[in-house]
């Protein structure tokens, strides 16, 4: 183990322009950062980098003036000892699918890629669990362990290119955390590289550790508190069998009604996912899975468990659903027709892009019983701006994705935008709710955070931060609203529709 | 157990969150005096603290429902309440929180959030830190500070709670709490199996892993802890033989067909005899496990936590030792309690030297759970230093700068 507090390097930072290509020092970094990766491990031309000027938040942008590929925490290590040495500005990027700019590098600096990082180190599923490098894609740990009988729980929906290593930094949830949990209900331990380029470790395989937890304070950092290097993950034994149903309501007051009464039922399916009216005409009209087009909320419902418990939990969703004034309930029978509802679900993004030029996700939360409440204010909200809005959402924890369709082009339509998703968000919280459920604060949603907490939250969280990261060199101006400059360093932003507004 | 805080104390009871930070903030400021949280002081003695002078400050008066929307299956609560009244009021809308509690009559929600408390059931439903979805507490210095929300899902910020979960009181006193709730199942039953070596009940154990049941616990006990629990549960335990007890809950036909199941596919590992309990009968031995790891008056209580597959080469070497022992099996934790005749520090120091060979240091943890408060400073509470130990004495440090807060609990790293 590594103290992290021997510190020695306490300079005030050079200033920034001095680093820019060409400059001695940058020359200086670029070298030593070379003999660290090697010449095809990184790069500096500024075409190279435009690549990295942003996440999936791309109304923000700056580009790094480095990015680099390590492929090991050794390397990971030396990088950021050299990045503290030179008074640069570094933060970690995995696939780059963040939806609010955590992987924005904000002052430029080293961008440090893990996707070369993506191995399985040890699957035990005696003692469940496996240890993976953090740039390892989600899906590709479930298809490794396939066969086994176990899989791994958290699943984004962007499951199929994010890193595990960016689901601990945002905690990331996904489609079946209803019943299985988010990610750090299934983090063991992990290592990682602090900020000052020490290496850690947090929790393990076992089941505990002594003393704090600090690897589920690690988890949701949103890289604030270093560089995940090695992740210890749970494994969770795969069920027996599914049953997936798509429930077809003539209102959204009646699909919430349901969603509410079969939890209440006792009954904890693994997936609860709600599609509009709005939604439902765009899917259709993209892939044609047969939903009526007049009807106005659809359920996804899936349960799983042992094969002999299910048939009884379906009974029952089916008479709450028929109580609940369902229109008609489809039943996937087969793997291919399970599959089929879930495309239903999953491409529902893909095919917004035929109803609009452009288009705004939302993330916020509200308790499950007020989900008519902010639905029926998102869609008075789409009223007052003249501007349509659709849903597909996780119904089961809350958690909605309001879709605000627009044109960016249009200058008056990107204002609307903007004072919208403010209302939206406002409203989640003033229904007991929260501005983000899995998306994470990053820089997006960084002006709510003095809503959402009072000064003695927010100093704690602070204090707490600067544990891990003191001279705040690494991920610059995420999460915490004290240390954002008026001006970020270096960020231009393209088209602010979709940033929550002050 | 020895009691502990046997020093000079005066009480504080505070009638509010608010009360309690003002009291906080003004001992801050003045001559500061050391500050003991305590809920229903049913784990006084774990981390071993020794007898101190100071504060005792009482949350039992903090014990309000701030808000249960039952639909939700969420409910905010003052720290102080107990368990068993938690439990009686999401019971009666059919929903509990999933974690179990030695003497949940006198326990609280804040202690048991403050010791990470929790027994069988952990195998399937994980810890209390997985429902904390809030949490409100007051620092060393007294400021009150939040985390979290009241929403099942929440990623606003940093993740507070699950720095206060297992801190015993020493960063901030919990004040409030908002949990995630579970519904709860129709019935639990529990099949016990008798095994002759410990050889076959591991080979048992390791079924898990592929059995084609879901357990939602799997508890084992050495023959000396058998005789204890049969006695304390009215089971008719065969308690010359160690016992592995796995639990079923859930709809009533689900958990009796799992339990003819795991009787058919653990034929093959030779149990002496095997029995399915239900109903009273269950909930009796559930409660005599869950009761099991602070039940005793022996002088110290060790608690390891090991990987599941390397568990029962601890076990072994504990029975030897005539350590009485149970274990939430698949999750590789064991609790022992040391034999009478451990009766002086040397023999307690002994049994840990031998203990700490059967476990990997890289793997293992090997703590002292409770114990008597006069051999509370000369034993080793971590045995080893856990992982992250410096940024555990930089956290102290900044949430309790003038080391007030249950200062003898994680004592090395006060002292650090």
């Amino acid at each position: 183990m590594v103290d992290s507090s021997n510190q020695t390097i306490t300079q005030e930072a050079p200033p920034l322009d001095e680093l820019k290509t060409g400059s001695p020092p940058f020359t200086s970094l670029v070298q030593q950062l070379t003999q660290i990766v090697g010449q095809a491990n990184i790069l500096y031309n500024a075409d190279e980098l435009l690549v990295y000027e942003c996440d999936g938040y791309i109304v923000d942008k700056s580009a790094p003036d480095i990015v680099i590929f390590p492929i090991s925490t050794e390397q990971i290590s030396a990088i950021v000892k050299l990045c503290n040495q030179f008074n640069v500005p570094f933060l970690a990027r995995g696939a780059g699918t963040s939806l609010s700019g955590g992987c924005l590098p904000i002052g430029g600096g080293v961008m440090i890629v893990l996707t070369k990082m993506k191995q399985i180190l040890e699957i035990n599923l005696r003692d469940r669990y496996a240890i993976v490098e953090p740039g390892m894609v989600n899906l590709h740990l479930t298809n490794a362990l396939k066969g086994t009988g176990y899989h791994y729980a958290p699943d984004p929906s962007s499951q199929g290119s994010c890193t595990i290593g960016g689901n601990i930094a945002t905690n990331s949830g996904g489609p079946h955390t209803l019943k299985y949990g988010v990610t750090t209900n299934h983090v063991l331990g992990l290592e990682a590289v602090l900020p000052d380029g020490s290496i850690i470790e947090l929790g393990g395989p076992t089941a505990e550790t002594p003393g704090y937890d600090l690897h589920g304070l690690y988890v949701g950092n949103e890289g604030t508190f270093g560089i995940c290097t090695k992740a210890i993950v749970r494994i969770t034994r795969d069920p027996e069998s599914h049953r997936t149903m798509l429930a077809v309501f003539q209102t959204i007051a009646d699909a919430t009604r349901a969603i509410s009464a079969i939890i209440a039922a006792g009954i904890i399916p693994s997936a609860l996912e709600m599609m509009d009216h709005g939604i439902i005409q765009a899917v259709e009209e993209a892939f044609h899975f047969g939903f009526p087009l007049d009807a106005g909320a659809v359920l996804l419902i899936e349960v799983d468990g042992l094969e002999i418990a299910l048939d009884e939990e379906v009974r029952q969703i089916l008479e709450i659903c028929e109580s609940c004034n369902v229109r008609e309930i489809q039943r996937a029978d087969t793997p291919e027709e399970r599959q089929l509802i879930w495309k239903s679900r999953k491409q529902a993004f893909g095919a917004i892009g035929r109803l609009s030029p452009s288009y705004c996700t939302q993330d916020g939360v509200v308790p499950r019983t007020r989900l008519p409440e902010i639905l029926e204010f998102i869609e008075a909200t789409s009223k007052k701006y003249n501007m349509r809005i659709v849903n597909v959402f996780h119904a089961g924890d809350g958690n909605v994705h309001p879709i605000l369709l627009f044109d960016e082009r249009d200058q008056e339509q990107i204002q609307k935008v903007l004072e919208a998703s403010e209302e939206i968000l406002e409203k989640c919280l003033e229904l007991g709710g929260s501005v983000t459920g899995e998306h994470g604060i990053g820089v997006e949603k960084i002006n709510f955070m003095s809503r959402i907490f009072n000064e003695t939250d927010l100093d704690t969280m602070e204090t707490v931060r600067n544990i891990f990261n003191p001279r705040q060199i690494c991920s610059r101006d995420k999460v915490l609203p004290q240390h954002q400059a008026d001006e970020k360093a270096g960020v231009v932003q393209s088209h602010p529709a979709r940033r929550a507004p002050h | 157990m020895s009691p502990t805080h046997s020093g000079s104390l005066e009480e504080f009871v505070p009638a509010s969150q608010t009360e309690l930070s003002r009291f906080m903030t003004d001992n801050a400021e003045a001559a500061p005096k050391q500050l003991f949280s305590v809920g229903g002081r049913t784990s006084l003695s774990v981390c071993c603290p020794a007898s101190q002078s100071g504060t005792l400050i009482c949350m039992s008066q903090l014990n309000r429902v701030i808000d249960y929307p039952v639909r939700d299956m969420t409910i905010t609560v003052e720290a102080g309440m107990r368990l068993d009244q938690l439990t009686e009021i999401v019971s009666a809308e059919g929903q509990r929180l999933p974690i179990d509690v030695p003497q949940s009559n006198r326990a609280t929600l804040g202690g048991v959030i403050a010791t990470n408390t929790c027994g069988p059931r952990r195998f399937s439903y994980g810890t209390i830190r997985d429902y904390v979805i809030g949490i409100s507490a007051i620092d060393g210095e007294g400021n009150l500070f939040k985390s979290g929300g009241r929403v099942v899902k929440n990623v606003a910020g940093y993740d507070l709670s699950k720095m206060l979960v297992g801190s015993l009181g020493t960063l901030a006193v919990i004040s409030q709490v908002s949990l995630n709730l579970r519904p709860k199942p129709e019935t639990m039953s529990m099949v016990w199996f008798a095994f002759e070596s410990f050889q076959n009940a591991d080979r048992a154990l390791e079924a898990i892993v592929t059995s084609g049941t879901r357990p939602t616990a799997v508890e084992y006990c050495n023959s000396k802890a058998a005789r204890q629990i049969a006695a304390e549960s009215r089971s008719e335990l065969p308690s010359e033989h160690q016992i592995v007890c796995v639990c079923y809950e859930g709809p009533a036909n689900v958990v009796n067909w799992q339990a003819e199941r795991i009787r058919e596919e653990w034929k093959e590992f030779s149990p002496l005899s095997s029995q399915i309990v239900e109903a009273e009968k269950a909930t009796r031995l559930y409660n005599a496990f869950t009761e099991y790891q602070t039940s005793s008056d022996d002088p110290v209580t060790l608690k390891a936590v090991v990987l599941p597959s390397q568990m029962m080469k601890f076990v072994e070497a504990a029975t030897e030792l005539n350590i009485a022992v149970q274990a939430h099996a698949a999750d590789g934790i064991v609790f022992g309690h040391l034999p009478d005749s451990a009766s002086s520090l040397e023999d307690v120091q002994q049994i840990l030297k031998q203990l700490q060979k059967a476990i990997s240091p890289q793997t293992a943890h090997l703590t002292i759970y409770q114990c008597e408060s006069e051999w509370a400073e000369s034993l080793p509470l971590f045995c080893a230093a856990p992982p992250g130990w410096s940024l555990m004495q930089q956290l102290k440090q900044a949430l309790d700068p003038q080391q007030l807060l249950n200062s003898q609990r994680f004592a090395e790293l006060v002292e650090a």
